[in-house]
């Protein structure tokens, strides 16, 4: 605890003090480096050209090309560069629309469901709820194997809606768990005051519920989209290469052959873009949303 | 976790609106609980894709024969051992890293959002990105930095043990946020009081933290240890990107050899009794874990 009353009491000396503060400044950087190193070297080899980024000692200075990301978005080949992959725009479009279709079907779906939950006594309420929860923690494989045999043969396979219903399984439980715990957290007193009002409960759910938990169904809609968005194992085995998303998409750059790391650099960059930027709206929900709401 | 909070008791005649409410929300719940049910259906059952005309209830055969398979045992091992590393390792810094953020210092609150971005990271990409700096040759930047330190070039995905630690590097980098975050948010609820009473009994600052930080934070070691466990016992997305289960079978966890015997060998029967087993892993551990949370919780009232 360092604002704790603990702080001052140990390390009184001054050289103990310079030690300690040492340690610490090590520390910081240290976690700086893991935290920023990763992303500033995938950045760099995306910036590469294949002999460069194949070079041993790795090179820090080099002739920075965009040529990687000509090929991944408009499939440009040019001497060297291996096989392109001119669909990564394809692949940045489907992950955008499963997971805003995933979004919405669930928050349709959700909405009242997590009213019902949060708001009104009732026969099995709790289990229900776990019921919810518990598809969270399920491995994905228990329902990717059904889901592959059935989808084959419902032609739901390597398509659109398909691919929603699938991620269903990541949104729902996270809207109707997030949707919940921001329910409850609106006092009591203002529902039954509107009820005395004569408002019914579909008056109280538009005019009071819905409108007081904007801000909180606003982050339960931004961080659904973004686990969504980094699904990987759904559409691993039912999307096909017209319903790729970004995920999936990123891995085809590994053949047997040969890794295109380049391209795949900026391609992995190109898919973590709309995370970095709408997390910058979620910022201090991202742990409750990990959470499924548990921890506020 | 938001449980509780008395709701508003049902006027007469609204007694089945709650569960009109629900019904989307279940018509949907269902549509996955059918795919579920399937699956554990064919765990009982010889399901070979390609070759549909040997379809065959075949009671527990999958089962007997997953407990023949020494593979079987070393994926269940794997995925034990790997869980429990993960758990210890991520726990253990992810303290750390909150007692350091916890401090005061400049540069603090950029600190915290930068350690957000490996968090929201799809798990295949921080793969992707880690196997770029792993490349086993002197040109991957890992290798090089060792050499710097006269360290010898390390094969980190294509060998036994290295494979091992790799993937819970990986794993390590996007989730250790997640776990400093949660003790962090644990750090800062504290109450004053405690802190006071040991000031006054003189404790010393590691005797505070053994006897007055930890018990107080462990409702939130727990959650934490809740979210890594279940999440280590089913790791596949960084499995998959970088070692695809090698070498040698190394890093075949349970999930990766599900996913082997039906997609790549489509036995789908044996691959949901794979599945099974590991649900049933997971099912076990959120279990003791739940309880043991419940139980911190009510002691320290959260």
């Amino acid at each position: 605890m360092s604002s704790g009353p603990e702080a001052r009491a140990i390390g009184s000396t001054p050289l103990a003090r310079a030690t300690r503060t040492a340690c610490f400044g090590v520390a910081v950087l240290a976690l700086v480096v893991w935290t920023v190193f990763p992303f500033l070297w995938i950045l760099l080899t995306s910036l590469k050209q294949p002999l460069d980024v194949i070079a041993a000692p790795p090179k820090i200075l080099f002739e920075p090309t965009v040529d990687n990301y000509l090929a991944i978005f408009i499939g440009k080949q040019k001497g060297v560069y291996a096989s392109a992959r001119p669909d990564f725009p394809l692949f940045f479009l489907n992950s955008i629309l499963i997971s805003s279709g995933a979004v919405l079907l669930s928050f349709l779906a959700g909405v009242p469901a997590s009213y019902a939950l949060a708001r009104f006594e009732f026969a099995f309420k709790e289990q229900l709820a776990f019921l919810f929860l518990s598809f969270r923690f399920a491995p994905f494989i228990t329902f990717l194997i059904p889901l592959y045999i059935l989808f084959q043969r419902l032609g739901l396979y390597n398509t659109y809606s398909g691919l929603i219903l699938a991620y269903q399984l990541i949104s729902l439980p996270f809207t109707v768990w997030m949707l919940r715990s921001f329910f409850m957290e609106i006092p009591l007193e203002v529902e039954e005051a509107a009820k005395i009002d004569g408002c019914s409960w579909w008056g109280v759910l538009m005019r009071v519920i819905l409108p007081l938990s904007l801000p909180g169904m606003a982050v339960t809609l931004i961080l659904g989209f973004m686990f969504c968005w980094n699904a990987f194992n759904y559409p691993l085995m039912l999307a096909g290469r017209q319903t790729f998303p970004v995920t999936v998409g990123a891995i085809q750059f590994i053949s047997y052959e040969e890794v295109l790391w380049g391209q795949m650099a900026a391609a992995s960059l190109v898919a973590v873009v709309p995370q970095l930027i709408l997390s910058l709206f979620v910022q201090k929900y991202i742990v409750r949303g990990l959470t499924m709401g548990a921890i506020r | 976790m938001a449980v509780g909070a008395g709701g508003i008791r049902a006027r007469r005649g609204e007694k089945a609106l709650p569960y009109l409410l629900l019904t989307p929300g279940l018509l949907l719940l269902v549509g996955m609980l059918y795919p579920f049910c399937l699956g554990l259906y064919y765990s009982f059952t010889s399901y070979f894709l390609q070759y549909p005309h040997l379809f065959k209830f075949i009671w527990l055969r999958n089962y007997l024969t997953l407990l023949k398979e020494p593979p079987f045992f070393y994926s269940l091992q794997f995925t034990l051992g790997y869980a429990a590393a993960a758990v210890v390792i991520q726990v253990g810094l992810g303290l750390l890293v909150a007692l350091l953020l916890n401090r005061r210092f400049v540069g603090r609150g950029v600190l915290r959002a930068l350690i957000l971005m490996p968090l929201m990271m799809p798990p295949v990409i921080t793969a992707l990105m880690w196997k770029v700096m792993m490349a086993s040759t002197r040109a991957g930047i890992l290798n090089y930095v060792l050499s710097a330190f006269g360290i010898p070039a390390i094969n980190w995905l294509g060998d036994v043990n290295p494979s091992m630690v790799s993937i819970l590097i990986i794993d390590t980098w996007g989730n250790l946020p997640f776990v400093s975050l949660i003790l962090l948010g644990g750090l800062q609820s504290l109450p004053y009081e405690p802190y006071e009473a040991a000031l006054v009994d003189g404790a010393s600052g590691w005797g505070v933290f053994r006897y007055v930080t930890l018990p107080l934070l462990k409702p939130f070691i727990i959650l934490a240890t809740t979210f890594r466990v279940m999440d280590a016992l089913r790791i596949f997305d960084v499995i998959y990107a970088t070692t695809v289960g090698g070498p040698a079978d190394a890093t075949m966890n349970l999930h990766m050899r599900a996913f082997f015997f039906a997609f790549q060998w489509y036995q789908m029967g044996m691959g949901m009794a794979y599945a099974m087993v590991l649900l049933f892993l997971v099912f076990l551990a959120s279990l003791i874990l739940m309880r043991s949370w419940q139980r911190a919780a009510e002691q320290t009232t959260l």
